[in-house]
């Protein structure tokens, strides 16, 4: 489902983002990257839904090897690919409802079809009265579930997740990654780089840690720290 | 079909949500545009008073005097048949006679002494579509054998042909100037309204847009700006012009100026609309591509 082999990631700086990093993660996985500030988290997932192009080696995710896509071959693979982040990235002045059709509506969802999707995802994040309310209108955690709701609409074949509980209290945080877990449960592969150390002692899955932009360990039903 | 659907109820939805700086960048569009429509008002001007002028240059063509009225009317006939010539009369020698004593007015009395003997000649006068084709016609003119001698403003002639070359250079230039810089304007207006959209961009196309998706609705915006502003552009400029145009017909009624028509307010409209739409779009294009490569 996605692999990476001797990928390096230069930004031009005096050290690099990724150093070598082979690794592969099967489908339906659930998989932390953990790591300190600058090991290399955020990097890694931006190049899995190609917003960043590796330096040297090879990252193929869904059979594609991102390094040949074209450029107008990349939205296609960014709609079977989900994404959140710390910082939502919702659209201040689109609705809830229109925030999580707008995902719908640049494939070409028939209208009706999108309306039932969005319902059955708000409900699924168990915010299906918050429909016409704008983001701003919304708390931290309830933005990051209409987040999660819009990647999810499309049924991805992978979520991934950046910091995606950076912003929210740990009470929140926990609502987060019941979420996350769930999707995972109907069989979306869920990549989430995360400092919440409590989370993944808890929910005890495959842990991946950088540092300095290397892989340092890699453990099934792992704790945050060895 | 449903694309056409997306772009418009999302470029309609964008604009009416910010209604402020829609109707900012329409106004300045407007001004821009406005701008560009003056320049085409002043070399329309610039081309009647030369044309007017032009209308005035006449060729006088004297006859001799023993010409028979046969000869005479073959000889206006062949003249009409030049090409480039617009209007041709046939003053006779009575007729020249009664001209000069209007210009003589109250003092007509000075030229009852030539009613027994008019030296005046009988002529031909000549309009030429043009100040280019003078020299053509005359040369044919010179020809007829019943033509004693021609004369017409050779000197001026010459001069209104390069002061309408420069006219047309000056005008072309000006409109070319004044079009640069509302290009930039509003080039300039539509790039600071799609910068500050660009996380809008961006998240559009995290979710899997793809570029024609994020940058139709744009296009449209930039359209429909472009054509709000070539409205605004030619309901000032109209006003302004026949503002103008009674106050300098108080203090100068003699001076030609064009009086704008339905079809020249038409032109000057098609003129600022086009501008408007190609520049609006081609503006949107450009800014927003500057956002894409995400």
């Amino acid at each position: 489902m996605i692999s990476l082999r001797n990928v390096s990631k230069d930004y031009g700086g005096s050290t690099k983002a990724l150093e070598s990093v082979t690794l592969a993660i099967e489908k339906g996985e659930f998989v932390f990257i953990v790591g300190p500030s600058g090991a290399g988290k955020s990097t890694l997932i931006k190049l899995l839904y190609r917003e960043e192009t590796p330096s040297t080696g090879q990252v193929v995710v869904l059979g594609k090897d991102l390094a040949k896509l074209r450029r107008r071959e990349i939205p296609f693979l960014r709609r079977r690919i989900g994404v959140v982040f710390q910082d939502f990235k919702l659209l201040e002045d689109k609705t809830v409802g229109e925030n999580i059709s707008f995902a719908l509506e640049v494939t070409g969802t028939p209208t009706r079809e999108i309306k039932k999707r969005v319902a059955q995802v708000l409900n699924l994040v168990g915010l299906k009265d918050r429909r016409d309310a704008y983001p701003n209108e919304l708390s931290g955690g309830e933005q990051q579930r209409i987040a999660i709701a819009r990647a999810l609409v499309r049924n991805p074949d992978v979520l991934l997740a950046d910091e995606p509980s950076g912003n929210l209290d740990p009470k929140t945080a926990h609502e987060i990654f019941s979420l996350l877990e769930r999707a995972n449960m109907y069989g979306t592969t869920v990549v989430v780089a995360t400092h919440a150390q409590d989370m993944v002692n808890l929910l005890k899955k495959r842990v991946i840690e950088l540092r300095n932009g290397t892989v340092v360990r890699d453990e099934r039903r792992g704790a945050y720290s060895s | 079909m449903r694309f056409i659907g997306y772009v418009f109820s999302e470029a309609f939805r964008s604009l009416w949500r910010s209604k402020l700086s829609s109707f900012l960048s329409s106004l300045t569009t407007g001004f821009a545009l406005f701008l560009l429509g003056i320049s085409f008002l002043v070399s329309v001007n610039l081309g009647y008073i030369y044309t007017v002028a032009e209308q005035q240059m006449e060729i006088q063509a004297y006859i001799i005097k023993d010409a028979t009225a046969e000869q005479i009317s073959a000889a206006v006939e062949r003249v009409q048949g030049i090409p480039g010539v617009s209007t041709v009369k046939y003053v006779s020698k009575e007729d020249a006679l009664e001209e000069l004593k209007l210009m003589f007015k109250d003092k007509a009395s000075v030229l009852d002494s030539l009613k027994e003997e008019n030296p005046l000649p009988a002529s031909i006068r000549v309009k030429t579509t043009g100040v280019d084709e003078i020299d053509a016609v005359v040369a044919e003119i010179q020809t007829l054998d019943i033509i004693d001698d021609v004369i017409y403003q050779e000197e001026v002639s010459r001069r209104m042909m390069s002061i309408g070359r420069a006219i047309q250079y000056v005008s072309l230039g000006g409109m070319v100037a004044v079009g640069a810089v509302s290009i930039m304007v509003i080039g300039n207006s539509i790039r600071l309204t799609i910068d500050s959209r660009r996380h809008e961009i961006a998240v559009m196309k995290l979710v899997g847009a793809t570029d024609g998706f994020v940058v139709g609705p744009f296009i449209l915006e930039g359209v429909v700006i472009g054509i709000v502003g070539s409205i605004l552009g030619t309901f000032f400029a109209v006003g302004i012009y026949n503002w103008l145009f009674e106050r300098l017909y108080e203090f100068i009624p003699f001076m030609p100026m064009y009086v704008l028509d339905t079809q020249s307010k038409l032109q000057m409209f098609g003129i600022m609309a086009i501008t408007g739409i190609v520049v609006g779009a081609a503006g949107s294009v450009l800014s927003v591509r500057r956002h894409l490569k995400v």
